[in-house]
């Protein structure tokens, strides 16, 4: 029961990812559709950031991973 | 349901691969004999593709590779700046082994950074580039007064980069390779006819592709951090 617990929790640093890139990437479109000729430029900026702030909740899922599977 | 809980519990071990009967039995992990089988075949197209080339008429192959190596020098130029020829190669080699061990994924092989070991000494590579880098070309005392700056209270925090750092390159890799390698194991597991192609063009080339570049410019802006003076 506490692994369930344990993994839950552990899987739950996904929200944060999400809303934040969710928000990057309403940030990064707007600018396209301010400077149409700076998008490439953006769009390389967005997907750094993006894998940048998906680790956090790559680490989440590790530790979950961990939690289920090592005795 | 077997199916899938199998599939999810041998997709995460690391397995051995064969043992060489030499001193008591070595046991080799499947992801070093897969390591062995791409740097035999890297090797082989590097002496492919670089056997013939010539100053003056080059042709489409060795134009392709100018591009390729002159697109490296000036990422490396444009983040570690005037001693960027010291790094261009080994970050050009760590992106062309970080690329095709993510995308052998795609092709049947386990993906050698599926182990964090593999994941973990590369990070340890990396480290050793940009603190290696700082005191050689910044001297003993101007390495250690590199901590110190931009604001001397921030000197722990610089200190304790030298371990986050690499355990965060470390773990973003491996848990992104791991992840992938899971998803696709299970989706083969259920959906085993079309579904793993198209699901296996995001989740090996695009992802595997992605992870490589964050992990070379990284690496190349951590080292830029440390050689810049300002």
């Amino acid at each position: 029961m506490s692994i369930v617990i344990g993994a839950a929790a552990a899987v739950f640093t996904g929200v944060g990812a999400g809303i934040s890139i969710g928000m990057a990437t309403g940030k990064a479109t707007e600018a396209i559709a301010r400077q149409p000729e700076a998008a490439s430029q953006i769009r390389s900026s967005l997907l750094l950031g993006c894998a940048l702030a998906e680790a956090t909740a790559i680490y989440g899922f590790v530790i979950g991973l961990v939690i289920i599977f090592v005795q | 349901m077997s199916n899938v809980q199998e599939a999810m519990n041998s997709s995460i071990q690391n397995k051995t691969a064969f043992t060489i009967p030499l001193l008591g039995g070595i046991p080799v992990a499947e992801s070093v004999l897969v390591t062995w089988i791409l740097m035999a075949i890297i090797m082989a197209a590097v002496w492919l593709l670089a056997r013939k080339l010539k100053p003056d008429h080059p042709g489409r192959g060795q134009s392709l590779l100018e591009m390729g190596v002159g697109f490296i020098n000036s990422f490396t130029k444009d983040n570690i700046g005037p001693h960027w020829r010291s790094f261009a190669p080994w970050l050009g080699t760590v992106a062309v082994y970080i690329t095709i061990a993510n995308l052998s994924g795609a092709v049947g092989f386990t993906p050698p950074t599926k182990d964090i070991s593999v994941t973990a000494a590369l990070a340890l590579t990396s480290v050793f580039l940009i603190y290696g880098g700082m005191f050689r070309f910044r001297g003993l005392r101007g390495g250690f007064h590199k901590f110190a700056e931009p604001v001397p209270l921030l000197a722990p925090i610089n200190v304790m980069e030298i371990a986050i750092r690499p355990v965060s390159l470390c773990m973003r890799l491996f848990g992104n390779v791991l992840g992938s390698f899971v998803v696709m194991e299970l989706l083969r597991a259920v959906l085993p006819v079309v579904v793993p192609v198209v699901f296996s063009l995001y989740f090996d080339v695009f992802d595997g592709i992605i992870q490589t570049i964050v992990f070379v410019f990284l690496t190349a802006l951590f080292t830029g951090d440390a050689l810049q003076d300002e």
